[in-house]
Protein backbone atom coordinates (compact mmCIF):
# COMPACT_ATOMS: atom_id res chain seq x y z
CA UNK A 1 0.00 0.00 0.00
CA UNK A 2 2.04 2.68 -1.14
CA UNK A 3 2.50 5.47 -4.09
CA UNK A 4 5.61 6.25 -5.26
CA UNK A 5 6.06 10.04 -5.84
CA UNK A 6 7.01 10.07 -9.44
CA UNK A 7 4.48 8.04 -9.87
CA UNK A 8 1.85 10.35 -8.19
CA UNK A 9 3.62 13.67 -9.94
CA UNK A 10 2.40 11.93 -13.24
CA UNK A 11 -0.89 11.24 -12.17
CA UNK A 12 -1.48 15.29 -11.43
CA UNK A 13 -0.14 16.23 -14.70
CA UNK A 14 -2.65 13.65 -16.13
CA UNK A 15 -5.66 15.08 -13.84
CA UNK A 16 -4.23 18.67 -14.33
CA UNK A 17 -4.47 18.23 -17.90
CA UNK A 18 -7.88 16.57 -18.04
CA UNK A 19 -9.25 19.05 -15.85
CA UNK A 20 -8.07 22.21 -17.86
CA UNK A 21 -9.74 20.54 -21.40
CA UNK A 22 -12.77 19.90 -19.22
CA UNK A 23 -12.71 23.71 -17.88
CA UNK A 24 -11.34 24.91 -20.90
CA UNK A 25 -14.46 24.69 -23.42
CA UNK A 26 -16.78 26.17 -21.31
CA UNK A 27 -15.14 29.01 -20.41
CA UNK A 28 -14.18 30.10 -23.71
CA UNK A 29 -17.84 29.92 -24.93
CA UNK A 30 -18.40 32.85 -22.41
CA UNK A 31 -16.47 34.98 -25.19
CA UNK A 32 -18.76 33.66 -28.36
CA UNK A 33 -22.10 35.19 -28.44
CA UNK A 34 -24.61 32.17 -28.38
CA UNK A 35 -26.78 33.47 -31.80
CA UNK A 36 -29.51 31.21 -32.75
CA UNK A 37 -26.92 29.71 -35.62
CA UNK A 38 -24.05 29.25 -32.66
CA UNK A 39 -26.96 27.75 -30.73
CA UNK A 40 -27.69 24.91 -33.51
CA UNK A 41 -23.81 24.18 -34.29
CA UNK A 42 -23.96 23.72 -30.75
CA UNK A 43 -27.15 21.44 -30.98
CA UNK A 44 -25.40 19.43 -33.07
CA UNK A 45 -22.46 18.11 -31.37
CA UNK A 46 -22.86 15.87 -29.58
CA UNK A 47 -24.71 13.74 -32.86
CA UNK A 48 -21.83 14.56 -34.38
CA UNK A 49 -19.37 13.80 -32.05
CA UNK A 50 -20.83 10.44 -31.08
CA UNK A 51 -20.66 9.27 -34.47
CA UNK A 52 -17.03 10.57 -34.77
CA UNK A 53 -15.95 8.37 -32.26
CA UNK A 54 -17.90 5.38 -33.53
CA UNK A 55 -17.29 5.28 -37.08
CA UNK A 56 -13.61 4.65 -37.58
CA UNK A 57 -13.88 1.62 -35.35
CA UNK A 58 -17.12 0.81 -36.71
CA UNK A 59 -15.32 0.08 -39.89
CA UNK A 60 -12.64 -1.46 -38.74
CA UNK A 61 -14.96 -3.95 -36.69
CA UNK A 62 -14.75 -7.89 -37.15
CA UNK A 63 -18.31 -9.32 -37.89
CA UNK A 64 -18.84 -9.34 -33.89
CA UNK A 65 -18.72 -5.79 -33.84
CA UNK A 66 -20.69 -5.23 -36.79
CA UNK A 67 -23.37 -7.94 -35.56
CA UNK A 68 -23.63 -5.63 -32.01
CA UNK A 69 -23.97 -2.58 -33.62
CA UNK A 70 -26.94 -4.11 -36.03
CA UNK A 71 -28.35 -5.62 -33.13
CA UNK A 72 -28.23 -2.09 -31.28
CA UNK A 73 -29.33 -0.10 -33.84
CA UNK A 74 -32.79 -2.31 -34.81
CA UNK A 75 -33.66 -2.70 -30.62
CA UNK A 76 -32.76 1.37 -29.60
CA UNK A 77 -35.31 1.73 -32.79
CA UNK A 78 -38.01 -0.32 -32.36
CA UNK A 79 -37.81 -0.79 -28.38
CA UNK A 80 -36.70 2.28 -27.22
CA UNK A 81 -34.47 0.89 -24.35
CA UNK A 82 -30.67 1.71 -23.59
CA UNK A 83 -30.32 -1.55 -21.06
CA UNK A 84 -31.55 -3.69 -24.00
CA UNK A 85 -29.91 -2.34 -26.73
CA UNK A 86 -26.22 -2.74 -24.46
CA UNK A 87 -27.59 -6.39 -23.88
CA UNK A 88 -28.48 -7.07 -27.53
CA UNK A 89 -25.22 -5.91 -28.90
CA UNK A 90 -23.61 -8.02 -26.11
CA UNK A 91 -25.32 -10.75 -27.07
CA UNK A 92 -25.35 -10.40 -31.00
CA UNK A 93 -21.38 -9.89 -30.38
CA UNK A 94 -20.50 -12.43 -28.22
CA UNK A 95 -22.73 -15.31 -30.25
CA UNK A 96 -21.39 -14.20 -33.59
CA UNK A 97 -17.67 -14.77 -32.29
CA UNK A 98 -18.58 -18.03 -31.18
CA UNK A 99 -20.04 -19.77 -33.71
CA UNK A 100 -18.34 -18.09 -36.53
CA UNK A 101 -14.97 -17.18 -34.95
CA UNK B 1 -37.75 27.15 -36.85
CA UNK B 2 -39.01 25.24 -33.99
CA UNK B 3 -36.52 25.64 -31.01
CA UNK B 4 -36.75 23.17 -28.09
CA UNK B 5 -37.63 25.51 -25.22
CA UNK B 6 -36.02 24.73 -21.71
CA UNK B 7 -36.92 25.63 -18.43
CA UNK B 8 -34.37 28.01 -16.33
CA UNK B 9 -31.75 25.78 -14.97
CA UNK B 10 -31.73 23.69 -11.98
CA UNK B 11 -29.21 21.56 -9.69
CA UNK B 12 -31.72 19.04 -8.07
CA UNK B 13 -31.23 15.92 -5.68
CA UNK B 14 -34.73 14.42 -7.42
CA UNK B 15 -32.45 15.28 -11.07
CA UNK B 16 -29.33 13.90 -9.15
CA UNK B 17 -30.90 10.76 -8.64
CA UNK B 18 -32.89 10.37 -12.47
CA UNK B 19 -29.33 10.84 -13.95
CA UNK B 20 -27.44 8.05 -11.37
CA UNK B 21 -30.50 5.53 -12.61
CA UNK B 22 -30.35 6.59 -16.62
CA UNK B 23 -26.66 5.20 -16.21
CA UNK B 24 -27.13 1.93 -14.75
CA UNK B 25 -27.46 0.18 -17.72
CA UNK B 26 -23.99 0.92 -18.79
CA UNK B 27 -22.66 0.07 -15.30
CA UNK B 28 -21.69 -3.19 -15.69
CA UNK B 29 -19.66 -2.42 -19.27
CA UNK B 30 -18.05 0.54 -17.57
CA UNK B 31 -17.19 -1.44 -14.59
CA UNK B 32 -15.52 -5.01 -16.98
CA UNK B 33 -13.48 -1.70 -18.53
CA UNK B 34 -12.15 -0.30 -15.92
CA UNK B 35 -11.28 -3.77 -14.22
CA UNK B 36 -9.23 -4.11 -17.39
CA UNK B 37 -7.26 -1.15 -16.53
CA UNK B 38 -6.51 -2.03 -13.22
CA UNK B 39 -5.32 -5.01 -14.36
CA UNK B 40 -3.20 -3.34 -17.14
CA UNK B 41 -1.88 -0.97 -14.48
CA UNK B 42 -0.97 -3.60 -12.10
CA UNK B 43 1.20 -5.18 -14.77
CA UNK B 44 2.68 -2.00 -15.20
CA UNK B 45 3.88 -1.99 -12.03
CA UNK B 46 1.65 0.25 -10.29
CA UNK B 47 0.29 -0.24 -6.67
CA UNK B 48 -3.26 -0.83 -5.66
CA UNK B 49 -3.25 3.25 -4.22
CA UNK B 50 -1.31 4.31 -7.82
CA UNK B 51 -3.98 2.51 -9.49
CA UNK B 52 -6.99 3.85 -7.86
CA UNK B 53 -5.72 7.55 -7.41
CA UNK B 54 -4.91 7.07 -11.47
CA UNK B 55 -8.39 6.72 -12.38
CA UNK B 56 -10.29 8.57 -9.64
CA UNK B 57 -8.13 12.08 -10.39
CA UNK B 58 -7.92 11.43 -14.08
CA UNK B 59 -11.35 9.72 -14.82
CA UNK B 60 -10.64 9.29 -18.44
CA UNK B 61 -10.42 5.92 -19.47
CA UNK B 62 -9.16 6.74 -23.08
CA UNK B 63 -6.13 8.80 -21.90
CA UNK B 64 -5.40 6.68 -19.11
CA UNK B 65 -4.99 3.14 -21.60
CA UNK B 66 -3.10 5.40 -23.49
CA UNK B 67 -0.84 7.20 -20.82
CA UNK B 68 0.00 3.52 -19.37
CA UNK B 69 1.15 2.19 -22.64
CA UNK B 70 4.48 4.78 -22.63
CA UNK B 71 4.30 4.26 -18.58
CA UNK B 72 7.84 4.58 -16.36
CA UNK B 73 8.97 4.21 -13.03
CA UNK B 74 11.13 7.59 -14.25
CA UNK B 75 9.85 10.05 -14.57
CA UNK B 76 12.07 13.82 -16.23
CA UNK B 77 10.83 17.05 -16.84
CA UNK B 78 10.47 16.14 -20.28
CA UNK B 79 8.48 13.16 -19.85
CA UNK B 80 6.00 14.73 -17.64
CA UNK B 81 5.55 17.77 -20.18
CA UNK B 82 5.09 15.04 -22.82
CA UNK B 83 2.64 13.01 -20.61
CA UNK B 84 0.56 16.49 -19.99
CA UNK B 85 0.38 17.30 -24.01
CA UNK B 86 -0.37 13.88 -24.66
CA UNK B 87 -3.46 13.91 -22.48
CA UNK B 88 -4.77 17.00 -23.72
CA UNK B 89 -4.31 15.82 -27.34
CA UNK B 90 -6.12 12.16 -26.44
CA UNK B 91 -8.98 14.42 -24.61
CA UNK B 92 -9.17 16.86 -26.63
CA UNK B 93 -13.10 16.20 -27.37
CA UNK B 94 -13.62 17.54 -23.64
CA UNK B 95 -13.19 20.87 -24.98
CA UNK B 96 -15.94 20.66 -27.52
CA UNK B 97 -17.99 18.25 -24.90
CA UNK B 98 -17.79 21.20 -22.41
CA UNK B 99 -18.98 23.95 -24.99
CA UNK B 100 -21.67 22.19 -25.46
CA UNK B 101 -22.95 22.31 -21.88
CA UNK B 102 -22.51 26.26 -21.66
CA UNK B 103 -26.09 27.40 -22.60
CA UNK B 104 -27.29 24.69 -20.12
CA UNK B 105 -24.61 24.81 -17.49
CA UNK B 106 -24.50 29.18 -18.05
CA UNK B 107 -26.99 30.36 -15.23
CA UNK B 108 -25.23 28.28 -12.51
CA UNK B 109 -22.88 29.92 -9.80
CA UNK B 110 -19.37 28.56 -11.30
CA UNK B 111 -18.62 26.64 -8.27
CA UNK B 112 -21.62 24.37 -9.50
CA UNK B 113 -20.50 24.70 -13.11
CA UNK B 114 -17.22 24.51 -13.03
CA UNK B 115 -17.58 21.30 -10.28
CA UNK B 116 -20.02 19.64 -12.45
CA UNK B 117 -17.44 19.78 -15.26
CA UNK B 118 -15.16 17.97 -13.43
CA UNK B 119 -17.46 14.75 -13.79
CA UNK B 120 -17.39 15.47 -17.55
CA UNK B 121 -16.75 11.76 -19.48
CA UNK B 122 -17.81 10.62 -22.99
CA UNK B 123 -20.65 8.25 -21.77
CA UNK B 124 -22.64 10.82 -18.61
CA UNK B 125 -22.01 13.49 -20.86
CA UNK B 126 -23.68 11.95 -24.20
CA UNK B 127 -26.74 10.66 -21.73
CA UNK B 128 -27.33 13.94 -20.07
CA UNK B 129 -27.19 15.59 -23.99
CA UNK B 130 -30.17 13.64 -25.28
CA UNK B 131 -31.64 14.27 -21.62
CA UNK B 132 -31.67 17.93 -23.04
CA UNK B 133 -32.32 17.66 -26.05
CA UNK B 134 -35.67 16.00 -24.77
CA UNK B 135 -36.30 18.75 -22.47
CA UNK B 136 -34.28 18.64 -19.31
CA UNK B 137 -33.32 21.54 -17.70
CA UNK B 138 -31.77 19.94 -14.42
CA UNK B 139 -27.61 19.73 -13.79
CA UNK B 140 -28.10 17.72 -10.96
CA UNK B 141 -29.01 14.72 -14.02
CA UNK B 142 -25.67 15.18 -15.74
CA UNK B 143 -24.01 14.97 -11.95
CA UNK B 144 -25.77 12.02 -11.26
CA UNK B 145 -24.83 10.26 -14.03
CA UNK B 146 -21.21 11.56 -13.68
CA UNK B 147 -20.88 10.73 -10.17
CA UNK B 148 -22.01 7.05 -10.52
CA UNK B 149 -20.01 6.62 -13.24
CA UNK B 150 -16.63 8.14 -11.62
CA UNK B 151 -17.93 5.79 -8.46
CA UNK B 152 -17.40 2.49 -10.54
CA UNK B 153 -14.72 3.59 -12.72
CA UNK B 154 -12.37 3.63 -9.40
CA UNK B 155 -13.95 0.73 -7.96
CA UNK B 156 -14.02 -1.27 -10.55
CA UNK B 157 -9.94 -0.13 -11.46
CA UNK B 158 -8.98 -1.41 -8.00
CA UNK B 159 -10.97 -4.86 -8.28
CA UNK B 160 -8.71 -5.38 -11.51
CA UNK B 161 -6.00 -4.66 -10.01
CA UNK B 162 -6.66 -7.08 -7.49
CA UNK B 163 -7.94 -9.98 -9.59
CA UNK B 164 -4.98 -9.17 -12.17
CA UNK B 165 -5.29 -11.60 -14.71
CA UNK B 166 -8.25 -13.50 -14.33
CA UNK B 167 -10.34 -11.28 -16.31
CA UNK B 168 -11.95 -12.32 -19.17
CA UNK B 169 -10.98 -11.60 -22.52
CA UNK B 170 -13.56 -8.69 -23.26
CA UNK B 171 -14.10 -9.07 -26.71
CA UNK B 172 -14.84 -12.75 -26.14
CA UNK B 173 -18.18 -11.75 -23.97
CA UNK B 174 -18.90 -9.11 -26.26
CA UNK B 175 -17.64 -6.58 -23.69
CA UNK B 176 -15.98 -4.03 -26.41
CA UNK B 177 -18.88 -3.22 -28.16
CA UNK B 178 -21.05 -2.37 -25.20
CA UNK B 179 -20.04 1.33 -25.29
CA UNK B 180 -20.49 1.92 -29.08
CA UNK B 181 -24.02 0.06 -28.31
CA UNK B 182 -24.59 2.48 -25.88
CA UNK B 183 -23.95 5.39 -28.14
CA UNK B 184 -26.02 4.15 -30.86
CA UNK B 185 -29.17 3.65 -28.41
CA UNK B 186 -28.48 7.87 -27.04
CA UNK B 187 -27.95 8.22 -31.29
CA UNK B 188 -30.85 6.84 -32.68
CA UNK B 189 -33.87 9.15 -30.71
CA UNK B 190 -31.72 12.24 -31.44
CA UNK B 191 -32.52 11.55 -35.32
CA UNK B 192 -34.90 13.83 -36.68
CA UNK B 193 -34.48 14.23 -40.24
CA UNK B 194 -31.65 16.44 -42.61
CA UNK B 195 -30.13 18.32 -40.08
CA UNK B 196 -28.61 14.89 -38.75
CA UNK B 197 -28.52 12.87 -42.14
CA UNK B 198 -26.20 15.87 -43.59
CA UNK B 199 -24.55 16.41 -39.70
CA UNK B 200 -24.00 12.92 -39.09
CA UNK B 201 -22.90 11.62 -42.47
CA UNK B 202 -20.12 14.52 -42.90
CA UNK B 203 -18.69 13.35 -38.70
CA UNK B 204 -18.20 9.86 -39.89
CA UNK B 205 -16.69 10.31 -43.61
CA UNK B 206 -14.26 12.58 -41.93
CA UNK B 207 -13.87 10.90 -38.92
CA UNK B 208 -12.93 7.81 -41.57
CA UNK B 209 -11.23 9.86 -43.73
CA UNK B 210 -8.79 11.14 -40.88
CA UNK B 211 -8.58 7.83 -39.23
CA UNK B 212 -6.48 6.39 -42.26
CA UNK B 213 -4.65 9.75 -42.97
CA UNK B 214 -3.56 11.46 -39.57
CA UNK B 215 -2.16 9.31 -36.16
CA UNK B 216 -3.46 9.34 -32.80
CA UNK B 217 -7.22 10.22 -31.78
CA UNK B 218 -7.75 13.72 -33.62
CA UNK B 219 -10.18 11.98 -36.43
CA UNK B 220 -12.72 12.18 -32.93
CA UNK B 221 -11.91 16.01 -32.24
CA UNK B 222 -11.67 17.03 -36.27
CA UNK B 223 -14.83 14.85 -37.74
CA UNK B 224 -17.15 16.05 -34.76
CA UNK B 225 -16.50 19.72 -35.30
CA UNK B 226 -16.96 19.06 -39.19
CA UNK B 227 -20.02 17.46 -38.38
CA UNK B 228 -21.58 20.08 -36.08
CA UNK B 229 -20.71 22.50 -38.43
CA UNK B 230 -21.96 20.60 -41.10
CA UNK B 231 -25.20 19.92 -39.41
CA UNK B 232 -25.70 23.50 -37.87
CA UNK B 233 -25.45 24.72 -40.89
CA UNK B 234 -28.24 22.97 -42.72
CA UNK B 235 -31.58 24.48 -42.49
CA UNK B 236 -34.70 22.29 -42.32
CA UNK B 237 -37.38 23.05 -44.75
Amino acid sequence: MSAELGTLLAISVMALATVFNRAAGFFLMRLVPITPRVRRVLDALPGALLVALLAPGAVRGDRGMIAGLVAAVLVARFLRSDILAVVAAMVAAAAVRFFWP
Amino acid sequence: MPQTSHSPTTFTLAGTAEGLRAMMPLIPGLFVFAMAFGAAAAQKGLTLVEASLFSAMVFAGLAQMVALEGWTQHWSVTALLTLGLLTMAVNTRHVLMAAALRPWFAPLPAWQSYGALLLLADNNWALAMRYRTQGGSDAGYFVGAGFITWLFWVIGTAAGHVVGGGIPDPKQVGIDVVVPAFFIAILIPNWKGRREAVGWGVAAAVAIGVSFVLPGWWFIVIGALAGALAGGFTDER
